[in-house]
């Protein structure tokens, strides 16, 4: 009658790796050894543990981490490519008995299992890599903590994340995803409030799980809905069926019976708003600017480079989905060119370095999500790497800069930098050219071709979303080449502005909410100057500023095959849905693209460029900005608080949920627990009211008894005298009375 | 006569017992003798019940070492014992968390030792009677008795209102009870009605399902009220739960940790044991107004946690929420919803009882449980900063803790059920994430002041009884299935007794066994010559799924 438990369901014919589990497993060894020995040394009173140590066991489980995922890399290459695959199984995780689901009865049977195909494969080298590269950089940003015995847990949090995130890339099923997911949150939160005990800190960190929360929970129910069509999360399974489910015109789930694209678009939609969190997208996207208040190495690792693209790796590791899903699909394309218009302009009135570096990322993002929304997968997978590599650079550069500067994040104190860190800042110059979109720089191939895939979609397929959003993709990249040259040219041209030399008035004002990542003020650094960083430090920005520059090359596009190089989107392929068969081979490249590639390199960047050159670099004292501000006061108010979201949350949301919660709890004191109480008073009252009947009224009849026999028995014992003569009295009236009677009768 | 060995349960049980009669014997004054012999005692029981989770047989759903002596023939009750693997878990739950409360007692308790002692071994003797029952006289005869140690421990080593909280716990309570008695009572002599020799025996009332269900309808809606009303206080399910932050705040550590550990799960017991399998067909009448009881819980627990300025009284409120989706997962009536529910009993029972030993550390020290008196805590204490953070997080459910996998289990199976539910119930689940999160970033963040600089850090004593509820955390939250493994045949029996159609259907087993054999193959759309290869033409191939793909 019950079903037979079965083994887990990731069987798969490819060859069990027996040494995958190590690629997630080994930092996570680095993680507990250097937790657990930091917090012994703690516990019994030790020295903190040797920093070298740690550095050893933090970088070196990455690199080996690093070094496996190149040998997996390697291994799939010499595969056909529908073998791509390498899975491995390490135990079931969970079986929650059966479930009914649309066709059936199936077991909810989840495996704790890998998975090394075409697409973790590279994000698997990603998180490696660039960790590996950020690590290193930490080991000198981190100098401070060295002394302080803080750094051991610092190291710990950041393998731990690798962990968590190569859980994310590597899990076979949603629910490993799920655990990686939830896992980079959590590191992410810790690592955010490092400083814990600046408020600030501490208050971002709570921001960003809380928010990341909101988008969970879209998440969990498109999983969740994806296991009520499917009835199982497991990708193989679900990339198995989805054909034969595709095609079906309505499912009947729930009792409800609705169009499959309907079901499709519901849960598409419902995962979406689950990328929205991690990914920082509108409306989710507060937390990110918030969670600067983290070390700089952290903004670029998680708030850059890795997890912030998860949502994206989770839509291209379910674009069978999307690709049934039309109007998902149409919501990630909205949602992600409005949050690359927006966030790109709220990165024109920043001052703090990294504030707009994270308002640039908000952006980059939301370019990904655009390529996702095209249907171009593997353009917008590849923009996830060239950003990771030139934005990790711009971060880690960003952190030499303010550590040179001591712990100095507004630009406006800064400048002239350019001959002080020389290394530091050829390596952001190519990372900037890289992200403005410059050719042959990575990031003109991975966005444009972004841009290209969405206006295909208007110019050959006649939708008008597409052509909005391609209006706005321009318009937010025109804004990316302008703030970027804005922020390069505060920092490194001009002269230096800190140490009390500024001649155009442009220091920031003394600020009391000092937007510094550091917990630690007072450096006795004296007034030397800005020096360059230690190779700990340049070193990882210009192998990464390096990767900016070439990385472009191994997804050139179509239309320019021309030029050699590899083509990502082909190595990719094997994941991604066709919807149909497709024999013909692909028309020409038409001369538009090539227009549109010439214009967006050639004239729209750098007019972007050159304009913030005028600005910020040909007027030293700013003064067409200043003006700018002064003619319109109330955009720039606008556009400098991020046009009042955060405030809108706190009034709409927030303060709302509090004053629930306070109702709530009077409700609960007065009402609920009133009832009790007062079930209790009418009790007393009843039983009081009872006593008094009681004592009065059926203890009164008692006593009332007694009395009538007392007040009876009073008369009575008067003719008890004793005397003879009254007793024979009575005897002679009682015999008058008789014979009187008697006479009557 | 069976050996010793075979008898575990009702061993398990009376060690507490006979422990208990054994400190009598001791002089008062004595307070370590009392310390350590209690100790001493939990620690054998919970070690003497470890071989039931060997012993007991994964493969059948029975009642296992069952046991049974006539005890009131005249009555038709047996001296009846015996448990399944529900029984087992919490009874195995009841013994783990029985050692950590008398080891968190230590120097928490300043008066009386000797009957403070005394009665938290009765208070394990009475909870683990609770579940090897298999009589339904019995049953209530340790169901009562829970409340007399409990409320001594209460009234006596209680906060300031301890009176007022004793008192309220034992006649709400109690209240609910006598509304079971009814109950039982009905079903009892129903027995007569139906033909039978009465019995008390919970099988015979498990059998009587189908007859009850032949009974008219308000018959029905009024005997599952019954049962419902004396459960849903004890859980406490809202509207019932305002006994519940009195007697958390006012009882010490100890109580608090019985009390969310294992005092509240008998309510959910009873719904698994005795209202689903009994009453299925009036429960599924009811079913919309206890879901809406249930959710309101969920929400509302949470939203009130949320404000308090007590930490005991957040984290009570925060066990009405978690129970509510306890209870969610269980009316969810399908197999992942209540071994959901079930296994978030558990989960409940290490990550709050954690919390409250973790608010009574801070208790002891300065004497305030006031969230306003704290803040930056981590500094002056790194590892109960990592306790806290543990038990936090399995406390808001994340992935690789305990808490988590039953969160997963219950919103599944909710789900499956009724979409709304679970999408409702998530609500509350953001909201823990919100509170917690909350508490920790005040008490432990932040700058902090002269006082509580001087705080010192867990000692080994209290680093040694948090370590096995860390163990258990991570145990539950990576390699839950040996747990499951013990629910399974009696979570799927449960299921048959609610609902006997359930699994049946078409197996999909074999078909997502194939469909994952495809794999990535199954991204290719049909049609496509396989000799072509994907290697020559796969950006061909790429960028045209990808525009068919757009729209």
């Amino acid at each position: 009658m019950l079903m037979e438990p079965l083994a887990p369901a990731a069987v798969s014919t490819q060859v069990q790796a027996s040494a995958l589990w190590l690629i997630p497993f080994l930092p996570l060894f680095g993680a507990i050894v250097n937790g657990l020995y930091g917090l012994f040394c703690k516990a019994t009173n030790r020295k903190a543990p040797d920093t070298k140590l740690v550095d050893a066991i933090a970088l070196g489980t990455v690199a080996v981490a690093f070094l496996m995922s190149v040998y997996y890399f390697v291994t799939l290459m010499g595969r056909a490519p529908a073998d791509r695959s390498i899975t491995q199984t390490l135990w079931t995780w969970l079986d929650l008995g059966g479930a009914r689901v649309m066709d059936g009865v199936t077991r909810t049977t989840i495996s704790w299992a890998y998975k090394f195909d075409a697409l973790s494969a590279c994000m698997a080298l990603l998180v490696t890599g660039v960790g590996f590269l950020i690590h290193l950089f930490s080991t000198g940003y981190m100098a401070d903590e060295r002394k302080d015995g803080r750094y051991y847990r610092f190291m710990a949090y950041l393998n731990l994340f690798v962990f968590s995130m190569l859980n994310l890339v590597l899990g076979s099923n949603i629910l490993m995803m799920f655990l990686g997911w939830e896992g980079v949150g959590l590191c992410s939160y810790l690592l955010i409030g490092f400083y814990f005990d600046k408020e600030a800190a501490a208050i971002a960190g709570k921001k960003a799980f809380v928010t990341n929360r909101i988008g969970d929970f879209g998440f969990m129910v498109g999983f969740f809905l994806l296991f009520m069509i499917f009835g199982s999360l497991d990708f193989d399974t679900l990339m198995g069926s989805v054909r034969e489910v595709a095609l079906r015109p309505e499912l009947t789930i729930f009792g409800v019976t609705k169009a499959t694209t309907w079901w499709f678009n519901v849960a598409g939609i419902a995962l979406f708003v689950g990328a929205c969190g991690k990914s920082a997208q509108i409306p989710l996207y507060v937390w990110l600017p918030d969670a600067m208040a983290g070390p700089t190495p952290v903004s670029a690792l998680i708030h850059a480079a890795t997890m912030v693209t998860s949502g994206l790796y989770m839509i291209t590791r379910l674009n069978f989905v999307y690709a049934n899903a039309p109007l998902a699909l149409s919501v990630v394309l909205a949602v992600g060119a409005l949050t690359a218009l927006v966030a790109a302009s709220m990165g024109l009135a920043q001052y703090d370095i990294k504030k707009v570096l994270a308002y640039s990322t908000v952006s980059q993002l939301g370019f990904m999500f655009m390529g996702m929304g095209a249907g171009a997968y593997a353009a917008g997978m590849f923009h996830v790497f060239t950003h990771a590599f030139f934005k990790a650079a711009l971060f880690l550069g960003s952190g030499s800069v303010i550590m040179a500067c001591h712990h100095e994040q507004d630009m406006r104190n800064m400048g002239g930098l350019r001959t002080k860190l020389p290394k530091t800042f050829w390596s952001m110059l190519i990372a900037t050219l890289a992200i403005a979109g410059i050719f042959p720089f990575s990031g003109f191939f991975s966005k444009d071709e972004i841009l290209w895939k969405v206006f295909e979609g208007w110019h050959s397929g006649g939708h008008t979303l597409n052509l909005v959003a391609w209006l706005m993709g321009m318009a937010a990249a025109f804004m990316t080449a302008f703030y970027m040259v804005r922020l390069m040219v505060m920092t490194f041209w001009g002269e230096y502005r800190g140490g009390g030399h500024d001649p155009h008035g442009l220091r920031a004002p003394a600020d009391p909410h000092h937007h510094d990542d550091h917990g630690h003020h007072d450096h006795g650094h004296g007034d030397h100057g800005p020096k360059e960083v230690a190779w700990t430090m340049w070193l990882p920005v210009a192998i990464l500023a390096g990767l900016a520059l070439v990385a472009g090359f191994l997804n050139i596009p179509h239309s320019l095959h021309w030029l050699g190089g590899s083509h990502f989107s082909e190595w990719i392929a094997p994941l991604l849905y066709q919807k149909e068969a497709v024999h013909a081979a692909h028309e020409a490249a038409p001369a538009i693209e090539y227009g549109l590639m010439a214009w967006a390199t050639l004239v729209w960047a750098p007019g972007a460029m050159l304009l913030a050159w005028w600005i910020y670099k040909m007027d030293p004292s700013w003064g067409k900005a200043k003006a700018f501000v002064a003619k319109f006061p109330n955009l720039y108010r606008w556009v400098h608080n991020k046009y009042f979201v955060d405030e809108f949350y706190e009034w709409a949301f927030i303060g709302p949920c509090k004053q629930l919660g306070a109702q709530l709890w009077a409700f609960d004191a007065w009402v609920v627990d009133g009832i009790v109480n007062g079930a209790a008073r009418v009790t007393i009252l009843w039983s009081n009211l009872l006593f008094w009947f009681d004592a009065r009224v059926v203890d009164g009849l008692v006593n009332l008894v007694a009395w009538l026999l007392q007040q009876l028995s009073g008369g009575f014992r008067k003719l008890q005298t004793g005397r003879v003569q009254n007793y024979a009295l009575v005897m002679f009236l009682g015999f008058l009375v008789f014979a009187f009677w008697k006479f009557l009768a | 006569m069976t050996a010793w060995y075979q008898n575990l349960p009702l061993w398990v049980t009376a060690v507490p017992m006979l422990g208990a009669l054994l400190l009598l014997l001791v002089p008062g004054t004595r307070r370590r003798v009392f310390e350590l012999g209690a100790l001493a005692i939990t620690l054998i029981d919970f070690f003497v019940s470890i071989p039931l989770w060997f012993q007991y047989d994964r493969a059948s759903a029975a009642v296992q070492w069952a046991f049974s002596v006539d005890w009131i023939p005249s009555l038709g009750v047996k001296f009846a014992i015996g448990m399944d693997g529900i029984s087992l878990m919490l009874f195995l739950l009841t013994t783990f968390i029985g050692f950590i409360a008398v080891w968190c007692s230590f120097t928490s308790i300043e008066e009386r030792h000797k009957e403070y002692y005394i009665w938290l071994l009765v208070m394990q003797f009475s909870m683990l009677g609770v579940f090897i029952c298999q009589d339904m006289f019995l049953f209530y005869l340790f169901w009562e008795l829970m409340l007399v140690p409990m409320y001594f421990l209460i009234a006596i080593w209680g906060g300031p209102q301890k009176l007022y909280a004793a008192i309220k716990l034992f006649l709400y309570t109690l209240a609910g009870s006598v509304l079971m008695l009814v109950g039982i009572l009905a079903i009892y002599f129903l027995q007569k009605k139906a033909g039978l020799e009465p019995s008390f025996a919970i099988e015979r009332f498990h059998a009587m399902a189908p007859f009850i269900a032949q009974q008219s309808k308000n018959f029905q809606i009024l005997l599952a009220l019954a049962f419902f009303i004396g459960f849903a206080i004890k859980v406490p399910m809202f509207p019932f739960h305002t006994w519940l932050p009195d007697a958390h705040v006012q009882a010490p550590t100890a109580g608090s940790v019985i009390l969310a550990g294992i005092l509240l799960k008998m309510g959910t017991y009873g719904f698994v044991r005795f209202l689903l399998p009994m009453m299925p067909d009036a429960t599924r009448t009811l079913l919309p107004w206890f879901l809406t009881l249930t959710l309101i819980g969920v929400i509302y627990g949470a939203l009130v946690a949320m404000i308090q300025k007590d930490m005991k009284k957040l984290v009570a409120y925060s066990s009405v929420s978690h129970l509510g989706l306890c209870m969610l997962g269980l009316f969810a009536m399908n197999p992942n919803g209540i071994t959901g529910g079930i296994l978030q009993m558990i989960n409940h029972g290490i990550s709050t009882s954690g919390l409250f030993l973790i608010v009574g550390i801070v208790y002891e020290r300065r004497h305030t449980r006031m969230i306003a008196d704290f803040g930056g805590l981590s500094k002056a204490m790194p590892i109960y900063a990592t306790v806290f953070m543990i038990m936090t997080m399995s406390s808001i459910g994340l992935p690789g803790l305990n808490g988590f996998i039953g969160e997963l289990a219950i919103l599944m199976g909710a789900f499956q059920a009724q979409p709304w539910w679970a999408v409702a119930a998530t609500s509350g689940i953001i909201l823990g994430a919100a509170y917690m999160l909350w508490l920790y970033q005040r008490v432990m963040f932040g700058p902090i002041n002269e006082t509580n600089l001087k705080m010192k850090d867990l000692n080994a004593r209290e680093i040694a009884y948090f370590l096995p509820l860390i163990v258990a955390a991570f145990w539950i939250g990576l390699r839950p299935q040996p747990v499951m493994n013990v629910l399974q045949k009696p979570v799927e029996k449960l299921v048959m007794q609610i609902n006997p159609a359930f699994y049946q259907g078409q197996a999909l087993t074999q078909l997502h066994r194939e469909a994952a054999m495809k794999g990535q193959a199954g991204m290719i759309a049909p049609g496509h010559g396989s000799d072509h290869g994907a290697q020559s033409h796969g950006e061909v191939h790429g960028s045209e799924a990808e525009v068919h793909g757009g729209h």
